[in-house]
């Protein structure tokens, strides 16, 4: 009696434990969540459903906190500066500073006559092939008379071609950076030479330089072809914010000015003090009207999570249509057209196991198989079939149970009214074992729309600023794109460390996904009511 | 008459003989268990031929070989004999089932309707061999439910479920639906079985009716209904034939004593 008594003790409480647990967790998440999915006054929060993940800007100013998802303060900020602006333009200083500005400007960009450019350009060139001859003529002494030179590099004699090769190669490299323009030329030059470096003589140092010599013959004046092209740019910028003084006439001119530092060298051939008038300007002018507004930053925290229920959607309703697609013809042949036997009760045998393999091998044999192998890259229907194929097991063997729980009548007579036997499963058999499949099929959508494993590697992106039908180019690279999916960003934002502020976002993803879970369920529960209904018998 | 062998096959000449159904020294196992066992027997053409027999004796066996139905279980086999239909081996691998099955129709021991509507059951036949034309299939409707003795009860309610009719009315429904595809010869497997004596005589009555178009094949383990509808009467004991012959002959002055203990209720 006592025995009794605690056994039954025992099984309760361990019962009321779990139950405990479950309600606990349940609170948790939809108290937290709420935070974030509904606003203080009661209402919906739709901006957290409609809108994508952001960053959120918290600004403290006077032990006040603003909240602002990355659109929001970006415009703020803009509307800072414009603010600004406004202010900046009706100051007599920036007059003064304007107008030297475009006088000097307009110095720096005024087109030579075709004869002095010629001129111009005859000079660069000299001038740099100047400059190189000494550097060679340099380096031949030394290779020449290395006692004079050895002591004063720390190297014995014999060292001295190897040293000497340094630094034609360093040359090379600082040429390098001095004509961006010509990176894959140089690279080109410098490994036709190689072996001369490698193995320096005297004749070698002489041939080196001479070819450096046509080299830049050739090439500077493709250099000055883009160093007109972005001066005539400057140029139409210049006379743009000397018309109009607004913010984004100022920031063009700004931008064109550095895009013209990948041809630097010519201008400062030019004129380089000039360039520094004008750098200064620019920046008297940027530093004030730009304001720059302190925030801390958590990623992810801002916005909503709209791609992401938009994906888990998308990923579902594939994975499910692939599943069931060919879980339903699996499970045809094997109640249908299979023979009773060994090799059958192995395919089924196999097909159990396989519901009891781990989601994360589901996870990598897709990215093995379709990632990989078939090159679909991450992509919504790599996620689709790996997907499907985890669940297969599932829908193939409640899909079997269904369609033996047929009579055997509506078999027999639809044979004997002349029936083949694929009309005879396709009216007779299929259309009303589906409300059972489809219902036990709703155990795969819950598993479907909550694996991150799977869709790790194969579908899901951590974050993806376009949806998933915007900017496609053909209608076949819909299929072809990652996504992002829910219990993959509920993973995502898991990882970043915990505040007041990410901590609404987390649990407020959680929340949603555990709503639009049961939301899927009871929607296939409804379903299979109506098909009941239909094909009941 | 068409035939039913594939295109393919040259066409032999129909024989002009009277036999709808000859079947020649048949014997017939599901697995080891031997079921039939060396039947002969002819099935004369718009008679009605009726099988009578103790329970489990292969009745509904012998049946099913007629229409191929049995290739649906794995393990039936024809152990040898053969089964000739309109002068054609049916079980030659040049004949097609599915024409057979169009030709022979069936009706089975217990009511099997569709769990679909009272229309559809009967249109079903016809829906399946492609006839699209709305009005014909109605037609062909009314008139399989009519000559079923149904169509008075249903006509009110074609689109309701099948299975709100009673079970003699599913049972007539069945009958309607085998009609409606037009066979040459229909095999009913105790179509009375769970009918009252009204039905009963109204199914029994129908019979009677499309003696003069089909070729009828009855199990029955009613002995005066046996007697009542049909031409010709075989008694079965444990998968064997054991009398076949006129029904009056039979039933009045058979020659075998098991017969007579079996049609005299004397068996046990
Ligand atoms: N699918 C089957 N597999 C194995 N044996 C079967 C199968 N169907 C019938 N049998 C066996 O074959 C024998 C004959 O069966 P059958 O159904 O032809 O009898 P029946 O004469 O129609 O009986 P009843 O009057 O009860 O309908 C029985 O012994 C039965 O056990
Ligand atoms: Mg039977």
């Amino acid at each position: 009696m006592m025995l009794e008594k605690t056994i039954f003790c025992i099984t309760r409480v361990l019962t009321y434990f779990i139950l405990f647990c479950a309600c606990f967790i349940f609170w948790d998440i939809i108290s937290k969540g709420s935070r974030k999915v509904f606003h203080k006054e009661g209402f919906i929060n739709w901006e957290f459903f409609t809108e994508s993940p952001q960053t959120l800007h918290v600004i403290e100013h006077d032990g006040e906190t603003l909240e602002l998802s990355s659109e929001n303060y970006f415009s703020f900020k803009r509307s800072l500066s414009d603010a600004a602006w406004k202010l900046l333009i009706t100051k007599s200083q920036f007059k003064e500073v304007k107008e030297r500005l475009v006088n000097n400007l307009n110095d720096l960009t005024e087109t030579p006559s075709p004869s002095s450019q010629k001129n111009l350009l005859h000079d660069y060139i000299e001038n740099e092939k100047k400059e190189a001859k000494e550097k060679f003529n340099f380096w031949l002494d030394m290779l020449e008379n290395p006692s004079n030179h050895a002591s004063d590099f720390e190297v014995s004699e014999e060292e001295m071609p190897y040293l000497v090769g340094r630094f034609i190669i360093a040359f090379l490299n600082q040429a390098k950076s001095k004509y961006k323009l010509l990176d894959n030329e140089l690279s080109y030059f410098s490994a036709l030479h190689y072996p001369k470096i490698d193995n320096l003589t005297p004749t070698n140092i002489e041939d080196i330089n001479l070819a450096y010599f046509n080299f830049l013959n050739e090439n500077l004046p493709k250099l000055w072809n883009v160093f007109e092209a972005k001066n005539k740019n400057l140029r139409e910028r210049v006379v743009e914010f000397d018309e109009n003084p607004s913010t984004s006439s100022f920031v063009f001119l700004e931008n064109n000015f550095k895009s013209i530092d990948e041809v630097q060298s010519l201008h400062e051939f030019n004129s380089i003090d000039l360039l520094k008038k004008i750098s200064d300007d620019l920046r008297w002018i940027s530093s004030s009207f730009r304001i720059s507004v302190d925030s801390k930053d958590y990623a992810y925290s801002g916005g909503g999570i709209f791609p992401a229920i938009a994906g888990t959607l998308l990923l579902v309703g594939g994975a499910m249509l692939i599943a069931l697609i060919i879980g339903v013809c699996c499970a045809v042949f094997l109640s249908e057209y299979g023979k009773t036997g060994k090799f059958l009760s192995l395919v089924r045998l196999s097909i159990l196991n396989l519901a009891g393999v781990p989601s994360i091998i589901f996870g990598l044999f897709g990215m093995g198989l379709f990632v990989i192998f078939l090159d679909w890259n991450v992509s919504l229907i790599a996620g689709w079939f790996t997907l499907a194929f985890m669940i297969l097991p599932v829908i193939i063997t409640a899909s079997e149970e269904s369609l033996c729980a047929i009579p055997q009548d509506f078999r027999e007579s639809s044979i004997a009214l002349g029936a083949s036997k694929w009309t005879m499963i396709k009216t007779s058999v299929l259309p009303y074992a589906l409300p059972g499949i489809l219902t036990s099929s709703i155990l795969g959508v819950a598993r479907v729309a909550g694996e991150t494993a799977p869709i790790m590697f194969t579908a899901a992106f951590a974050m993806r600023s376009e949806l998933p039908w915007e900017g496609l180019e053909k209608w076949t690279d819909f299929f072809f794109q990652g996504v992002m999916a829910l219990p993959y960003h509920i993973y995502v934002i898991s990882k970043i460390p915990q505040n007041e502020y990410t901590i609404d976002m987390q649990y407020g993803t959680a929340f949603v996904f555990l709503m639009l879970v049961f939301m899927l369920a009871s929607l296939s529960f409804v379903l299979r009511a109506r098909l009941r209904r239909k094909f009941n018998w | 008459m068409t035939s039913f062998t594939k295109p393919t096959v040259k066409k032999k000449k129909p024989s002009k003989s009277l036999n709808a159904i000859e079947v020649n020294d048949l014997s017939f196992a599901y697995g080891k268990n031997e079921v039939l066992n060396s039947i002969s027997l002819e099935i004369l053409r718009n008679k009605v031929t009726s099988f009578i027999g103790p329970s489990g004796c292969g009745k509904s066996t012998l049946l099913r070989c007629f229409n191929r139905m049995n290739e649906l279980l794995e393990n039936a086999r024809i152990i040898k004999g053969s089964v000739v239909v309109e002068g054609h081996d049916i079980y030659e691998k040049t004949v097609d089932p599915i024409e057979l099955r169009k030709r022979i129709g069936m009706v089975f021991q217990n009511s099997n309707p569709f769990p679909k509507t009272i229309y559809q059951n009967v249109a079903y036949g016809l829906k399946i061999q492609g006839v699209k034309s709305k009005r014909k299939i109605d037609e062909i409707v009314e008139n399989s439910l009519i000559q079923a003795a149904l169509w008075d009860e249903v006509k009110d309610r074609l689109n309701a479920n099948a299975y709100e009719l009673s079970g003699g009315q599913q049972q007539r429904l069945c009958i309607a639906r085998t009609l409606a595809v037009e066979p040459e010869i229909i095999l009913m497997d105790e179509p009375c079985s769970s009918l009252d004596p009204v039905a009963t005589a109204r199914v029994e009555e129908l019979i009677f009716n499309l003696k003069q178009n089909y070729t009828i094949v009855i199990v029955t383990h009613n002995m005066q209904q046996a007697g009542r509808i049909s031409d010709l009467t075989a008694f079965f004991y444990l998968g064997k034939l054991i009398e076949f012959d006129e029904t009056k002959k039979i039933f009045i002055n058979p020659k075998m004593k098991q017969t007579e203990d079996y049609i005299c209720g004397k068996f046990g």
